[in-house]
Parts: structure tokens; sequence; C-alpha cells
């Protein structure tokens, strides 16, 4: 008896490789060619794939235009298969299969442009964490000298980003906010990306800020970590950083000095 | 020892000033410094599984594309024409060469 | 959460995230909303907290497009985890999947892709069932595909491998009117055939799609299940005609591309309630 596996095995080779010819064991009730019909799986899995991803990357599609996008994920899809059935989970190779694209070489920015879209995909859909209040680290300043050593856990949903282009300005001028035409590409930017209450928020860093805040997420104790900061950028502002995690929810667990992270 | 000791005490002390300024400031005092923002939020972080099949027998997938050698033929050809240097650092050259195809 | 028995002959549609607000806000008319299961698997966040507040309001089908249940591969473990997890937290009137398979070798096709029928993977596929059934919990709904293509190494009919599956295993069917009518066509045959064949009991839910049509390498209709139409008329006339032969059942309009506003979809549900109705009426007097 014809066993199953080869069946299936055959049937999976021959989806992505429209150039080779059908492998057999197929019937058709009228006798036309099959591969004709089998041509709409093949379509399937390639269109289907790509709109996920085009889903996810609206802004790169809309920088290289439909035709590009719909070839470049072609290309990618037939590289790079999801791994699982969850296509919120799809995508992650594809910024630097873009870096990796001799013909997108041009447009420099697209990778971490397209690492900024991924990004916010995983914020939306990453796990939920109670984020610590002003009310919640007030009590850590009646005592100042256990906090250089105090280490900061963020929300699941954080991912910083520092990029030698202007992604974030770019990104931004595709919500409608400032032109496309006045995006400096060479102007290197940072943002942290993270879900703040139900909203994906990216929020434009200075570098030295994204110094302190990758530090941070390294492990890095406060005190050395603003150190590091100041190091790049003289005029690094810590109450901005420490602001602006602490409004956006960004901080889920505060642990003084001897409280590592388990 | 003693010069790192001095440096932790007066990280301690300006942490401590720096916490408790942030600690204080409004959240539109945060907000101010220009979060950009999704036009139609969700919607495209949304799942994107469903059962649809495409549309049909003559698109994408049963033809090869190939971006190996000479075979590539589509050029960035979106938003990115409106920047200011479309195809730089590396190349006008390379999108012509593309185009040229 | 309160599990909300839906009336006999209900209706509902598939949830897609741009009308969220609306049914939260407005709260159609509708019996019970579908979801596919795999657009609820990440960790947290703003989705899995509306489909709570809509579960709130509406019972739930969860639908699942990844099991790859037809797959010669074992069953991917993790994933049925994710579904066992999925379905505690929600407590779905109706879980289903599809006699296909989307997996192999490690990667994911995002097709619902065909299989032979016969006795081998008659077998795998209730052993794969038993599996589900086992870990979930619960009886599987298992939904008839559209197919393309068939294969010289079948030896049953499609009727006959799904009554055979639900008498094994003991699940229930699925029964997608507008699957069998694009299989039925796309093969020559007449889509009764499979339906009659169908243990009438075992029938759980019914869908309904539209279709796009395409030609093969004959020049014959081939129909692609496209769900991004309104529901043919031929599938309309199917669907009426299987309401009097198995009678009412739940019954759900799926739209997944071309997606119309909310009333539109609403507006299908009901035509499909005015066929449920006239179906009962008419099986009360016969």
């Amino acid at each position: 008896m014809m066993m199953p596996e080869p069946i299936q095995a055959r049937f999976a080779n021959a989806l992505l490789a429209p150039e080779r010819p059908l492998p057999p064991g197929f019937v058709t009730w009228n006798g036309s060619d099959p591969s004709v019909r089998f041509d709409v799986y093949r379509n399937n899995v390639v269109v289907s794939l790509t709109a996920a991803l085009a889903d996810g990357f609206p802004v790169t599609r809309a920088l290289v235009g439909e035709p590009f996008f719909a070839a470049m994920a072609r290309c990618f899809v037939v590289e790079h298969l999801p791994e699982s059935p969850i296509l919120t989970d799809y995508g992650d190779a594809l910024p630097d299969f873009i870096a990796a694209f001799p013909p997108a070489h041009g447009l420099a920015y697209l990778p971490d442009l397209a690492r900024l879209e991924r990004a916010r995909v995983k914020a939306y859909h990453a796990a939920d964490a109670r984020a610590l209040t002003a009310e919640d680290l007030a009590p850590h300043l009646a005592d100042p000298q256990r906090l250089p050593a105090t280490r900061l856990v963020f929300h699941p949903s954080s991912t910083l980003l520092v990029s030698e282009h202007a992604i974030v300005s770019l990104w931004a001028a595709h919500q409608g906010q400032g032109r496309i035409e006045d995006v400096e590409l060479h102007r290197a930017e940072s943002a942290l990306v993270l879900r703040d209450g139900d909203e994906v928020q990216v929020l434009p860093l200075a570098l030295a800020i994204a110094r302190f805040l990758a530090a941070l997420a390294a492990g890095t104790p406060l005190g050395e970590a603003a150190e590091i900061a100041t190091a790049t950028a003289p005029d690094f502002d810590l109450v901005q950083a420490l602001a602006l995690l602490i409004h956006h929810g960004g901080i889920t667990a505060w642990k003084p000095s001897g409280e590592l992270a388990a | 020892m003693t010069q790192s000791r001095a440096i932790q005490t007066t990280t301690a002390a300006a942490l401590a000033l720096a916490l408790g300024t942030a600690l204080t400031l409004g959240n539109t005092a945060v907000a101010g410094e220009g979060a950009a923002k999704e036009k139609c939020f969700g919607i495209a972080l949304k799942g994107k599984n469903d059962c649809a099949a495409g549309p049909g027998t003559s698109c994408a997938g049963s033809s090869k594309v190939d971006y190996q050698g000479n075979a590539w033929k589509y050029v960035p050809a979106g938003t990115c024409e409106q920047t200011a240097s479309p195809t730089s650092p590396t190349g006008q050259g390379q999108l012509a060469a593309f185009k040229a195809m | 959460m309160t599990t909300i028995a839906p009336p006999a002959a209900a209706v509902g549609i598939g949830l897609k995230a741009q009308h969220v607000r609306e049914v939260i806000d407005l709260k159609p008319t509708l019996d019970f909303f579908e979801v596919h299961a795999e657009n609820y698997m990440g960790a947290g966040g703003p989705a899995l907290r509306h489909l709570t507040r809509i579960r709130e309001r509406f019972p739930l089908s969860i639908h699942g497009v990844g099991l790859s249940i037809g797959g010669s591969a074992p069953l991917d473990r993790a994933h049925l985890d994710r579904l066992a997890t999925l379905l505690q937290r929600f407590e779905p009137c109706w879980f289903s999947e599809h006699l296909a398979w989307s997996s192999h070798g490690g990667a994911f096709y995002n097709d619902l892709l065909p299989l032979p029928y016969n006795t081998a993977t008659l077998a795998r596929v209730c052993d794969h069932i038993d599996e589900v059934q086992e870990r979930l919990g619960r009886r599987l709904l298992l939904e008839n595909p559209s197919t393309y293509v068939e294969f010289v190494a079948s030896t049953m009919d499609e009727g006959g491998f799904l009554a055979e599956v639900a008498t094994r295993t003991g699940c229930g069917l699925l029964l997608d009117l507008n699957n069998a009518y694009i299989s039925a066509v796309n093969h020559g045959r007449d889509p009764w055939d499979s339906i009659a064949a169908l243990p009438a009991a075992a029938v759980g839910e019914f869908h309904l799609a539209g279709f796009a049509e395409d030609r093969d390498g004959a020049g014959d209709r081939l129909l692609i299940d496209t769900h991004g139409a309104p529901v043919a008329e031929a599938v309309w006339d199917l669907y009426r005609r299987t309401l009097r032969h198995l009678g009412p059942r739940p019954t759900l309009i799926e739209r997944d591309q071309a997606i119309p506003p909310l009333a539109i979809l609403v507006a299908e549900a009901e035509c499909a309630r005015s066929a449920l109705v006239d179906a009962a009426a008419w099986l009360e007097a016969a």
C-alpha cells in the first residue's frame, strides 16, 4: 500500500518550486493538467504569507511599493517558512533578510525600519504585566543610598531600537506626522517601543537616553547606567529618562541592591 | 576605592533628585516630547491567521522569482521616492541599474 | 464566566479586528461569534482583552486553522497545549478544525492542504482526533475542506471518509456548504452525494462563505474558496436543501477578504436565520 508520507513530502516540496514538474499521484475528473489546479495551492501559500507580512510591515511596504514588496516577500517566504501556525510570530527574520537582499541595498534604512515595525507587532501581543506607578516608586526616595545599585525590569512589551538612520521620523511621516520629504535620512535615531495600556507607543529617544535604557535592560544598575549615558553625552537628561519610563508604564520591577533579578 | 566611593555618593544624591523630579512630572509633561502614533491603532497589529484562499491559479505562487543574477526586475518604487535621497548612501547608480533591467 | 447556550437556530459571523469596537459598543443581533484560534495565542495584550469583553456578551465558537490534523507527522503538542489554554479561558460553545494538513517538516504552509482518502489516512486522522479530544477534554467538530486536486491513492470519497471518522472517534462535523459545493464542482460531482453520506446526528455547525471562479487546464470551472464574496445563490440553495434534510444547526457567515461593514455581514447572517426558521417550520409541518 502506498503510504501517505511520501505523498505529503512530495506535495510540500512542489509547493514552493513552481519551476519543477508536478510529482505523480494526482488525478483530475476531466483529465485536465493537475499542475494548473496545483497552482491554486502554490498561490495560496505565497499570497497568504505575503499578505501576513504586508500586514505586519505596512511602512516597509509603502516605502518600496507593492510590486517590489510582493516580489521580495516571495523570495523571503521560500527561504523562511513560518515555524509555527501563529502568524503574528512570523516575520522576525525579515529585517535581516532585507539587510542581505541586494535589490534593497540602496535603502540603507529599510532593515531598521522593518525592525521598528516588527517591535510594534510584538509589543501588541506581549504578555501583560502591571507597571509600577509614581506612587509605587515614591517610597524608594526615602533610601537614596540604595538607588545606585538598583536594577530595573522593563515591561515585556518593550524593545529598544538604536539606528544610524532616521527610522522614527520616517515611520512617523507615514502616520501623517511630518513630511517624508523633510526626513533627514542620515540622522541617527533611537526609540523605545512599548505597549502603554492598550496602545503601542513609539517613543523617540535622545542617544544618551537610549544608551541608558540599553544598559538598564542589560541588567546594569542605575548608577552605572547613568554614568555610561553621561559618558555618551554630557547633556544626558536623567530626569527625562526616568520620567519617560515611569509615565509610559515601562517599569515592572524595581530591585534595590542585593535583590537580583530572578 | 575612595574615588569610586565618592562617585557613588554623588550619584546616589543625583539619582534621588532626578527620581524625585521624574515622579512629580505630570503625564502631559512627558507626552509632550512627541510620541509617534499609528493612525488606525490595532488593526495593523491584529492576528493574521484566517482561512481564505488566494486569488486563483495565475499569480505569485506559480512563477519563480529569482533575485540572483539578472532575473530581478523590480525597483523600490513607493514612498521611498519622496525621500531626499531615494537610494542613498550606496546608490543612485544602483537604482538606475535595476531600472534598466 | 457564564456559559451562554445559543438558540438551536443560531446565526453568527466570523469576528474581524476591524469590527471589534462596533461589536462591543453596538451588540448586533447575532447569536455567536467565531474566531480563529491562532489569532489569540499571543502572551497578552488588547486582542485577548477585547475577546474577553465580547465573550461576556456572546457565545463563542473557536475555529482552529493550524493543527494539521490530516498531516503525516505527529500533532504539535505545544500547539495542542496552547489550544487547551485558550479553550479553558474562553469556554467556547464549539471548537472546530479542518480535515487538512498545513505543516510538514517543521514548516507551516498557512493553507489547508488536501490528503488522500484511504484506510491509512483514515487511521491516522482518527488517531489525531482521539488525541485532540482527549487533550482538550471535549468534542471536536471536523470541517470538510475545499479541494482543487484529487489523489490516485484515494480509495474512499470524502463524505464516506468523514462519516467513518465521526463514527470511529465520536467527533462532530462542521459542514461547510461552500466547501462542499466548491469541491463538487471542482471534481465533477453532485454536492449532494457527500452531504447525504454524513451521519445527521454528527453535524453540529454549518459554514457559509463566498468563492471566486477560475478555469482549469481543460477550461472547466475551477472554484476557489476565497471567503472574499457574498454567499453564492447555488450555495444558499444547497444550504436550504440541507436544512430540510438534516434540520437546523448553528450557522456561520465567514468573510476573511474584502471585508464589508459589519451591517452587511449581519444582514447576510439574518438571511441564514430566515432559512433556518423556514426549515424548522417545514420540518414541523412535514
